[in-house]
Formats: structure tokens, sequence, C-alpha cells
């Protein structure tokens, strides 16, 4: 009997310790701030695609003293004297800052598709198909050079649109609900903007029709958040319903200017035919006298968008201007350093290595270094308290560097079209995959240093600590195994080149 | 007391096949007496060449054919004669064949376990008896989990309970059955975003519970010196997703496995100068599963026996 109970104590005692568990997010936890300033000459920046604040016209509103208004922000009164806790939450989810969530949004569909193509039974690689986005494999792969633009083309619609709602908001000065009715007490920071265009709206319709058209299978999905992040402002007592569908009329308009453009930016032609591919394969062959071949089994026959170099580039002339310089010869002294370097590292991994190669692996089924500089960017936002306005300028700027720096660096790739260290050297194994392309220059480092030349010069306080990220990021692909120290050396120097076009361009934008 | 030896024989020898799992937590009737130690060395081998992604069978080329082997040592211990301590530490090197992922090799988790034997009494033509076990697991070296297939276990703490409950013939035949859930913490990985039907913004992922179950038919033959079992064992995990189509798994996935077995076990009782050892030998092979690779696994060991 006795031992019986001594049993039953040992069990229950291993057993205790269960409830120690933590919480795991499924987004960010961001809350709704008091922006720092309200950017009241915003309407007068210079936008990134439309020729001015005024190309998209919306109808002038009615005075808050009309009838319309009235019985539209009786409508606000009553929505929000019966809210539920469900509405309560989505109006603490979509925050006063919606540029937050729709790029939180975007980074989790770059992760859901971006998957790698699996081989037929025959051997052979099937591609996605834009017309037929739901067969397998599913439109998009949403790989590093879809993603950066995919980042680039929402961030550039979000924010020339929302220049433009700024234009309209200090023209036409209509109030917000809880200035013109002062019973009403709005669920976010009350701020000194114009509610006419809704801000959150245009941002809303803008993000809604761009990532529908990067990821056609999330349709209903997006229309759905879309509508909701809308309702939301009437139920927070920020907007009433005309503030809104004013917002909406410019984020529809702004995002069919930029579709135009991704429509005709070179990216249809990014994946080539094998033939395509092998003329450029051949061409490095010819040139330099190596070239990089794909080491998986059965062999991929294309790498990754051999032609994303060729993609329209949003803030640099030429891309031969950022091309890098021809890397060590393969069997060359300063090659056999670097290999040298591979193989020690690999031998002798520290933990603390390990940890980096992985943090910064960012590889399939993730949201890709592009996306990860984009919640980097997030949290300064929101550190700096940042306006929707000066948060899109912020993104925009970003991604436009990301996506050139992209460009450039896969033009520098299919160029020289180097041979990665799995192919160079006999028997050499890894701790990452190595990716479908060339090795140089490295992705990672090229993303990351465009990443944070921007923030630097955004955040000057966080200079140093963005600096540092870009220099382990680099450094992550080396103890990855994947990539010379020559890949991310130059990665980082043509990232940062290719990010002063960009930076050059915001200073003379008239934010500053 | 020979029954107890033979016992503790099944006792290593559950233990070795269930560490290709990660369930390894003692599923016999088997228990030593007061003071009475049990030691042991296995080696277990297992490869497969082709695995379940969700529950498509398929293989890759760029990992060919994959290879665990595991060499554990064990000890158990009595408390009293109803209560035993059972200790595990294996020590596991993976590898594949295809592709350029390097394997990697450490010691994986302590295991520690309590059973007791709450019921056995003669029923009939033999004897019904039920245990309980309760056990612990706990990584002891800093391996990475995020790294599937390579990694060496789950890399979090699980707790398990279970019950046992054998008829067992005067004859020597018996049929045993047990049943166990596994409840298993999280894992810290080294990164902190990752897709679980959804994105996730956090360095710890949720590794699924689990129930675990095992039969056994076996007798002894020989004058009770060789005995042989057929067995099945069956893992669920209770939650979790599938791996994506080519995709590496990770620790968050549910993972499904039905696996038959045999094994043979010697005990030299009639040979004085190695008295108190005993070896196994053992096959098994997954039949079904979800999100694992089809193990074949074999394995052997040595066991010796001594009361202080």
């Amino acid at each position: 009997m006795k031992n019986k109970y001594i049993f039953i104590v040992l069990t229950l005692g291993l057993l205790f310790g269960l409830s120690c568990e933590k919480e795991l997010l499924t987004r960010a936890d961001y809350t709704d701030y008091a922006f720092a300033g309200i950017d009241e000459k915003g309407g007068s920046w210079k936008p990134i695609l439309l020729s001015g604040a005024s190309q998209i016209v919306i109808p002038a509103p009615k005075e808050v003293t009309s009838d319309e208004y009235k019985a539209e922000l009786n409508n606000v009164k009553l929505a929000m004297s019966t809210l539920s806790s469900a509405q309560r939450e989505k109006i603490a989810y979509w925050t006063n800052n919606p540029i937050l969530r729709w790029n939180e949004i975007a980074l989790e569909l770059s992760t859901k598709y971006n998957l790698i193509p699996e081989p037929n039974a025959d051997g052979s690689y099937p591609v996605p198909d834009a017309a037929n986005p739901g067969k397998y494999p599913l439109f998009p792969y949403s790989h590093p050079p879809y993603t950066c633009r995919a980042l680039a083309y929402l961030s550039v619609a979000q924010f020339d649109g929302l220049i433009s709602a700024w234009n309209y908001k200090f023209k036409y000065n209509r109030k917000a609900p809880y200035e013109v009715d002062n019973s009403i007490v709005p669920a976010y920071a009350k701020t000194a903007l114009p509610a006419y265009p809704a801000d959150g709206a245009v941002v809303a319709a803008a993000s809604r029709d761009i990532l529908i058209a990067m990821f056609p299978l999330e349709k209903d999905y997006l229309i759905a958040k879309a509508n909701e992040n809308m309702v939301c402002l009437t139920w927070a007592g920020v907007n009433v319903q005309s503030d809104l569908d004013a917002g909406a009329i410019i984020g529809s308009e702004v995002a069919k200017v930029a579709l135009q453009r991704a429509g005709s930016d070179g990216m249809k032609k990014a994946q080539t035919p094998r033939a395509v591919s092998d003329s450029i394969k051949a061409a490095a062959l010819n040139r330099f006298g190596w070239q990089w071949d794909n080491q998986e089994t059965p062999t991929r026959p294309v790498g990754l968008t051999p032609l994303f170099g060729k993609v329209r580039m949003w803030n640099v002339p030429m891309v031969e201007e950022v091309r890098s310089p021809v890397p060590p010869k393969p069997g060359s002294a300063e090659f056999n350093v670097a290999v040298q370097e591979l193989q020690d590292i690999t031998k002798n991994l520290t933990i603390e290595q390990r940890k980096i190669a992985n943090w910064w692996s960012d590889g399939l089924n993730t949201y890709t270094p592009p996306g990860h500089w984009n919640r980097f960017a997030k949290n300064f936002l929101i550190k700096y308290k940042f306006n929707p306005l000066r948060s899109a300028r912020t993104l925009a700027y970003m991604n436009m560097a990301i996506m050139d720096a992209g460009i450039s660096c896969w033009d520098t790739k299919y160029y020289y079209h180097y041979p990665r260290p799995i192919q160079a050297i006999p028997g050499f194994k890894t701790i990452l995959g190595t990716p479908n392309f060339p090795a140089y220059t490295s992705g990672h480092s090229t993303f990351s240093a465009a990443g944070a030349e921007v923030l630097s010069y955004i955040f000057p306080e966080e200079a140093q600590q963005c600096q540092t990220w870009a220099r382990e990021a680099a450094e992550s692909r080396i103890y990855g195994g994947i990539h010379y120290r020559f890949d991310a050396e130059a990665g980082l120097a043509q990232g940062k080149k290719v990010a002063v076009y960009a930076v050059n361009r915001a200073k003379k934008d008239g934010a500053e | 007391m020979k029954n107890h030896l033979i016992r503790i024989f099944l006792l290593v020898l559950s233990i070795a096949y269930l560490s290709a799992l990660k369930a390894q937590t003692p599923s016999d009737d088997l228990l030593m007496q007061k003071r009475e130690f049990c030691v042991a060395l296995l080696y277990d081998a297992g490869s497969w060449d082709q695995y379940w992604e969700g529950a498509r069978l398929r293989s890759n080329a760029n990992i060919g054919t994959f290879s665990k082997k595991a060499a554990t040592s064990m000890v158990a211990y009595g408390i009293t004669n109803k209560i035993n301590l059972i200790a595990t530490l294996p020590y596991i090197q993976t590898e594949a064949t295809g592709g350029q992922l390097k394997g990697v090799g450490g010691i994986q988790d302590l295991n520690i376990a309590i059973k007791g034997e709450i019921f056995n009494q003669q029923v009939g033509p033999g004897k019904i008896s039920f245990l309980a076990t309760g056990g612990f697991g706990t990584p002891v070296s800093n391996y990475l989990s995020d790294y599937q297939p390579f990694s060496l276990g789950l890399g979090t703490n699980e707790w398990s309970l279970r019950g046992i409950l054998q008829y067992r013939f005067d004859n020597g035949i018996y049929v045993r059955g047990a049943a166990a859930h596994l409840w298993r913490g999280q894992t810290k990985v080294e990164r902190n975003f990752y897709y679980n039907n959804g994105a996730y913004y956090s360095q710890w992922m949720d590794v699924p519970n689990a129930l675990n179950y095992n039969c056994s038919v076996g007798t002894w033959l020989f004058n009770s010196s060789l005995k042989i079992e057929a067995n099945y064992m069956g893992l669920r995990s209770t939650s979790g997703d599938d791996i994506r189509i080519y995709n590496s798994p990770q620790p968050t996935n549910k993972v499904e496995v039905d696996q038959v077995g045999f094994f043979a076990q010697y005990y030299f009782k009639n040979i004085k100068s190695i008295h108190g050892f005993g070896a196994i030998a053992y096959y098994s092979k997954m039949i079904h599963g979800r999100n694992m690779g089809q193990f074949q696994n074999y394995g052997f060991g040595i066991t010796y026996q001594f009361k202080i």
C-alpha cells in the first residue's frame, strides 16, 4: 500500500511543470499609438508613380452640417453603441496605422507561397503558371525576387495613395467624427489629421488590389480583410462612410497605376525557358571560364529567375552601374583562401555561428530576407510613432531599394554565373540548403545592406544597429556553407551602393 | 527472480526501438527486485528511403537513404520490489546519402521513468498484472530540433503516463498491451518566425502531444533460455500540421506511425562464467505513417544484472 503512494507522488512530481508553456503569437502585438507628427505638408511630397497628389480625383466632401453627413455620423454612433467584443478585437487588431497589418499580411502570404516546385515523375520540373494559379505548382512561388517585388509595389502604392489622401485631407479639412460630436469616444488615439478621405481606406483598398494581383488565389481572403479594415474605421469612431468611400477611390486608382508598371516591368520574362538559360550559362563560360550548375537531384535545368536582373529598376538608371567586379577565379589564391575559410568554419562550427546561420536563413516557407527587413522597419515605425504617410514612405523607399538590390544582385549572379561551394568543393556538406541560383553576389548580403542603408537614413539613431544586422546577415551565409566570403562582401557593397540611389531620391521628395 | 531478469531485457528492448521515435518510455510489465540493478548497452540502426509527406509516401533524391544510428546506455534500479527507476541516454548520429546537407551527431535526451506494479494476481491458467509508468525526458545537449529530418530529437521536455496490462499463461505464453499519453512541451528554435498553417511570431514551436500504443504476443522456448515476441507499436500526435509539398519537416508536424516487429532474447542462465548477462536482437518496420520517414530498424544489445 505504501508503495502505491510513493508511486503516485513520484508520478505527479514528474508531471508537474506542464503549465509553463509560452504563448505563441500568430501576429505581432501591435497596438494603436499617438502619432509623433501629422505632416501637414504631406500632400506636397513627391509621389513615386503619380504625376502629383491631385492626379487621382475625388469628390468634394459634404459639409459636416449637412443632412447627409449627420446621417453618416448617426450610423457611426449606432454601430459604436452596440459593439461586440469580437468587433472590439478587430478594431484593436487593425490599429490606427493599418500599414503595419497589411505589411504583415503580405509577409504571411509570401511565406505561404514560398515553396519550391517538386520534380515530376520523369525528372523534369513544373513551373507555376500565372494564368492557372491553382494548378500545382501554385502561383506564385514567392521566392526572394518575387517577394521583394510584391513588397515594393505594395509600399509604393500605399505611399502614393497617402500623399494623394494627405493633399485632400488638408484641402478639405473635414473633421473627424469625434471632433464633430464630442459624445463620440474614438477607439484610437485622437489626431489632428482631417478625416476626409480616410487614410485607412486608402491603405486597405490599395493593399487589397496589389496583393490580389500578387497572390491571386487569396482574392476572397484579401477582400474580406479590406472590408474588415474599412468597417473598423467607422466602429472606431475615426471615419464616416463617405471618408471611406473617397479613400477607397484613391486606393483602387493608385493600385491600378502601380499594377500597370508591374505588368510591364519585365518580371513575366524573368523565369526563362531552358534555351535562354543555357545561353546565359554559355556566355559566362565563354567570358570567364566557369559556370554554375544546379546540384540537386534531379538537376533543375533552369536557375531561379535568370532574367530578374533585367527587371525595371526603381531608382538606378542602368543595372550595369551597380554590377559587382569580377570575382576571384576558381583555383586562384584568393579563391583558395575563401574555400579554406569555409572548410574551417564548417568543421568547427560554434553554436553561436549555427544560430546566426539559422536566424538569418529566411529560406523556403519563410518571408525571405526582404520580409525580415520589413519586420525590422515596422518595429521602428512603431518605436518612432510614425503616422501612416511617413510609415508608407519609409517602407516605399526601403522596399524600392531592396528590390533594386535584388535586381542588381541577380544581374551580377547570372552575368558571372559563379559556382556555389557545394559545386566547387568536392564532398562539401552544409547546414543550410543551397539555393537554385549562382553564388556571386550573395542575395542576403545585398538585400540586407540595401535595407540597412535606407533605415539608417530614416532612423539615424538605429544606423549602427542596422549595419550590424546587415553584416551579420552576410556572415550567416558563410556559416551556412552556401557562400564564399567574397560573395558576402561584394553583396554588402552592392546593396549599399544601390540604396544610395533611393536615399538620394528620398532626400528630394519634400518630406525632410 | 528469473522472470524479473527476463523482463528487464524486455524493458530494455522496448526502450531501444522506441528511441527511434523519441518515445522512450517503458511499456512492459517488468520490475527489478529491491536493490537490484540492470545495466544495458544497445545499438540501434534505423533507415528509410521513403517518407510520408502528410499521408503521401514519397522519395526525395536529395535525401536518398536517410539513416539514424543510436547507441543507448540504460540503467534500471529497484527502489522497492514494486517500484523501479529507469534511466536511458542515447547518442545519435544521422546522415543522408543524397543531397548536400550535413548530418549531425550527439547526445540526445535523458529519460527517467518510474514504474510501479499496481495489481498482479493469478486468474485462471495464468497471471494478470497491471502496471503504470510515469516518465520524463529532457534534452541534455543543445542540438537543434528545427533541422529535420537530421535533428537528434524534438528538443523539448516530454512527460508520459502509461498503463500496462498483461496476461501471462503459466506455460510462458503472454499477451500484453500498453497505452500512454505523451505530453510534449515547446521547442526553442533558432529563428523567430515560422509557418504552421499560418504565420507564427515566436522562437518557440509547439510540439504536439501524442498517444502511444504497444501490444505484444510472445513466449519462452528451450527451457526459458530463448524468448521470441511479435509486437506492434502505434503513435498518434493529437494535433500538428502536415509537411508541405517538397518542404522540410518541422517539430510541429502531426506524426502517425504504425510499426510491427519481432525480437529475440537469450539469457545465459546455464553458463556460470557469464552469469547475469543477456543478449537481445530485434527488427521492426513501419507499415503506415504520417509526416515520418518509413523507418526500418534493427538493433541488438547486451544486458547485465546484479544486486548490491
